[in-house]
């Protein structure tokens, strides 16, 4: 198509000035006072460069000419889904482009032909694929943006804390699923070699529930230290979950628990003088 | 079909209904703390709460693991004769559990876990009915009467 690419090229600045403004005026649009027009116009003319060339490249488009359109546009929506636009923001401000585009065809035209309206058609085919693009653009950016929240989540929540010489202090928060089982064992065989100790306190206070499953998988670590040799005391399952493992019938006589933090600390202490290790008042660090 | 173990409570009109899509561990966790939010809500004691909670759970980790494609569980609350009681089901269109009977036997599991899934959950709560046929899915519906 052309004549499209032609008339966009010929009205290049005015095509984005009257863009820009009827971004400006349409409250649902994608921008906000605080964007830099700056910015927008260098993003927005990008944009209609590449569309330009497309139209330009033949009757239908090259695939090559329309990869660059959308990767302007995948550019586009990936920093509207980090700065916090809406979906609906960032489609319209790419479906703004046809009423913007149209009214310029139509006064180039100068009257309605069929070869107009196949412009047009053209034009708003185009401008529609563009729109799912940035779509799923968009939502792409969103997701890698909470999967690296949940990582840095994951990284911050288990730290393994020498408490003592030969004690290891792990407090639990959150959920237990079968990756964060995984990392806790990891972790906790890694803290245990690296502290040469004896002894792992895991404190399970903040997990919100203890299920069969976060069972399993707090025998399989205790059973993986025991095999490095060290002894795990779980502490903190509070009242109601002692009730509830009761009635599931769930199997924990394989390791130590104590109620609160502070005894299983205790314990901690009298099996390390029960080993001949120092005893706490003479310990240090 | 496999005999059915237990009979649903029968339906009373609900004060609230909360619907889950289990596909995922996340969303095990998601119903988990809505269990434990609706008990709170209708008075339920902790220790009940707590039970309640992991009867979900526990169920809807079986989604997970056994359905191939997931499941759906309602969270309901209703007044059974006046007396606050809460429930849940567990549809799926997944395998079925071939032998109800063995399932339901204290640390029989088909993947490692602890084999008290099943069991453990029917002792949590008041009221426990599983329909299963194999090839077709499996549903649970458990409830959980007030204190």
């Amino acid at each position: 198509m052309h004549s499209l690419g032609r008339i966009l090229s010929e009205h290049r600045d005015a095509v984005i000035d009257s863009w820009i403004e009827r971004l400006r005026d349409d409250r649902g649009a994608g921008v906000t006072p605080s964007a830099s027009p700056r910015v927008l116009r260098i993003e927005l003319a990008a944009f209609l460069d590449a569309l330009t060339a497309f139209f330009l490249s033949g009757i239908e488009g090259t695939e090559d000419s329309f990869r660059e359109v959308a990767s302007q546009a995948t550019i586009i929506s990936s920093a509207r889904a980090r700065d916090g636009y809406t979906p609906a923001q960032t489609a319209t401000l790419v479906m703004s482009l046809k009423p913007v585009v149209s009214a310029v065809i139509q006064r180039e035209a100068g009257g309605l032909s069929s070869e107009l309206l196949e412009t047009l058609a053209h034009l708003n085919a185009t401008v529609d694929r563009v729109a799912l693009v940035t779509f799923s653009a968009f939502v792409e950016t969103r997701e890698r943006l909470i999967e690296r929240q949940s990582r840095a989540l994951l990284d911050l929540a288990t730290p393994a804390l020498p408490i003592w010489r030969h004690i290891v202090l792990m407090p639990l928060v959150g959920i237990v699923d079968t990756q964060r089982a995984r990392q806790i064992m990891e972790w906790l065989l890694e803290a245990l070699t690296r502290e040469e100790a004896h002894i792992a306190i895991l404190d399970v206070t903040g997990v919100p529930v203890i299920d069969s499953r976060v069972a399993l998988h707090l025998t399989k670590t205790v059973e993986a230290a025991r095999l490095l040799g060290a002894k795990v005391i779980v502490t903190g399952i509070s009242p109601d979950a002692a009730q509830t493992l009761v009635k599931l019938d769930v199997n924990l006589t394989s390791m130590i628990t104590r109620g609160t933090l502070r005894a299983g600390l205790g314990e901690a202490f009298r099996l390390l003088s029960a080993d001949g290790q120092a005893p706490p008042s003479k310990a240090g660090f | 079909m496999t005999t059915p173990i237990g009979s649903e409570r029968p339906d009373e009109a609900p004060l609230e209904t909360l619907m889950f899509r289990i596909i995922a561990e996340i969303d095990v966790a998601e119903a988990r703390r809505a269990a434990r939010h609706i008990a709170g809500r209708h008075g339920f004691k902790t220790v009940q709460a707590y039970g309640f909670a992991t009867a979900v759970s526990e169920i809807a980790t079986n989604l997970v693991l056994h359905a191939d494609r997931g499941g759906v569980i309602h969270l309901t609350a209703a007044l059974v004769n006046g007396i606050p009681t809460i429930g849940f089901t567990a549809e799926d269109d997944g395998p079925g559990i071939p032998d109800l009977a063995l399932a339901m036997q204290d640390g029989y599991s088909t993947l490692g876990g602890l084999g008290c899934g099943l069991p453990g959950t029917r002792r949590l709560v008041d009221t426990f009915a599983v329909t299963t046929r194999p090839g077709e899915g499996t549903r649970i519906a458990c409830s959980l009467t007030r204190i």
